[in-house]
């Protein structure tokens, strides 16, 4: 369309704008917040619990994708409705609201890589070039789940408010479902099996070792991770068809 | 004008509301009627029933009817915000529909940033509205409070910054519902010089209104709606007469 990317542009810096309108530090917060909550992570795990550098990187790693992953989910549910005063007035393609919303969160995902970075002046990481390759393969893959997520969820959101609630719940569920602050090894074997099949425990898993041990990535994990990598695609597809079909009926239920 | 094509064709346009009866929220009201869950009591309520028209290039049409006429609702199948139960919108031409003024504008960001907000959703390019940002800003006479948070500014003042950013949008069709009754009338006076100039550029205007005074200085035409149905009874004075009358 004539100015989707516009408006895209628009609605994400806006975002920004109002999130640190009226606060006298601004737009330092952006590093500030994902700063101090990491540090208060890393101090309990590298003081307390005395964990190696692997794990509290991976850790963080973990922590950055899974906050991206819900506050994505949350954002783009949230989106059309939190839209509703101008979508009721104007006719634009409805997309954007939800893909700005989504792409929020990657931004908020890259900012905290700033933070990371910081970290890893004190605990090295070890990506390499095709670790990088896999990594970024891995958040791709995040953002197209929770883009096609909220194709559905977004519009089903309108007509059943419920869903906000039960979907808090589930990313706690998923959360904990998800090896974060634990390994998939200690878990009893036919544990391991279900924990698999979350599409996020592999995305986790490979972003950690692209970015972590770079050198460990071998040609079979592009092809693991390539057959995760399909099901946020068939998602994405699926959730802009269904978002289309069903948006053009959607206004006045807001 | 006959040979033209015309620019917006209405067929058939009925557009039906659920109007529930009874009011069942809580989990407590689905439990003892389980049924309900799935089917709600109530009816369709037709707003529209049946509206016909075809208005062509370079018309200023005036749309008349008491409240809850179906006006509001016209006027949003014709932005194409909603879809109608049955019949066909065409619109050959691009269109702004102004169904409200300011529509994005966020009372924590300055003047300024609300300027491209709108301008934005309005379908204006950043690069042309930092063109025109000095002649909006000039037009609405908010020069000293464009940096300034728009919950600062009077209601009179977000009404006057947000017709200037709306002035700047270039399209075919305008959509006008009710904004002709902005501002004081020295203000007002500048609002009427833009419609005059729409019509002299030979833009199409559909104007939503319950001005009888509007209707006769800028329409060409008007139509009378009532009870979802739209009547064109022929002549400006017809449409006014049977308005007044109800």
């Amino acid at each position: 369309m004539f100015n989707y990317y516009e408006l895209l542009k628009q609605f994400i810096s806006t975002d920004f704008k109002l999130r640190y309108k009226n606060s006298y530090l601004g737009i330092i917060w952006i590093i500030l917040k994902p700063l101090a909550t990491f540090a208060v992570i890393y101090l309990i795990w590298s003081n307390i619990f005395k964990m190696d550098a692997d794990y509290k990187m991976g850790l963080l790693m973990g922590i950055m994708i899974m906050n991206m992953f819900s506050e994505g989910v949350l954002n783009g549910l949230t989106s059309l409705m939190s839209k509703a005063g101008v979508i009721l007035k104007i006719n634009f393609s409805r997309e954007v609201v939800v893909i700005s919303a989504v792409t929020i969160s990657l931004i908020d995902f890259f900012i905290n890589m700033i933070v990371f970075a910081i970290f890893s002046l004190s605990t090295p990481v070890h990506p390499t070039f095709i670790g990088l390759l896999l990594f970024l393969m891995a958040i791709v893959s995040v953002f197209l789940l929770v883009l096609g997520l909220s194709f559905f969820s977004s519009i089903i959101y309108i007509r059943l408010r419920d869903i906000h609630n039960l979907t808090i719940v589930i990313l706690q569920l998923i959360f904990w479902m998800t090896p974060i602050y634990y390994q998939l090894e200690m878990l009893p074997l036919n544990l391991q099996r279900y924990i698999k099949l979350n599409p996020l425990t592999l995305i986790v898993t490979y972003a950690r070792k692209g970015m972590i041990n770079g050198a460990g990535v071998r040609g079979e994990d592009f092809l693991q991770l390539g057959i995760v990598f399909l099901i946020p695609v068939i998602l994405f597809t699926a959730g802009l068809i269904f978002f289309r079909k069903k948006i053009t009926k959607i206004a006045e239920y807001f | 004008m006959e040979l033209d094509k015309p620019i917006i064709e209405l067929k058939n346009i009925k557009k039906n509301f659920f109007l529930p009866h009874e009011k069942h929220d809580t989990f407590i009201e689905y439990f003892s009627h389980p049924e309900r869950l799935f089917r709600r009591a109530g009816e369709q309520y037709e707003v529209l029933k049946d509206v016909d028209a075809k208005i062509y290039p370079g018309e200023f049409v005036g749309i008349m009817g008491r409240n809850g006429s179906g006006k509001s609702t016209l006027l949003k199948i014709l932005a194409g915000i909603y879809t109608p139960t049955s019949g066909k919108v065409i619109t050959r031409g691009k269109m702004v529909p102004f169904l409200e003024l300011g529509v994005g504008f966020n009372p924590e960001l300055s003047g300024r940033e609300n300027v491209y907000m709108n301008g934005i959703i309005l379908g204006m390019k950043k690069r042309d509205l930092q063109k025109k940002y000095d002649e909006i800003v000039a037009f609405s006479e908010l020069e000293k409070f464009m940096d300034a948070p728009l919950k600062n500014y009077s209601s009179g003042m977000q009404v006057r910054l947000a017709f200037s950013i709306a002035i700047m949008a270039d399209a075919e069709i305008y959509l006008l519902d009710e904004v002709l009754a902005v501002g004081d009338v020295a203000f007002q006076q500048k609002c009427f010089e833009v419609f005059r100039k729409y019509k002299s550029d030979g833009k199409t205007v559909i104007l939503v209104t319950h001005s009888a005074g509007s209707v006769k200085e800028f329409c060409d035409r008007a139509l009378f709606l009532k009870d979802g149905v739209l009547h064109d009874l022929g002549s400006i004075d017809k449409v006014i007469e049977a308005y007044i009358n109800g």
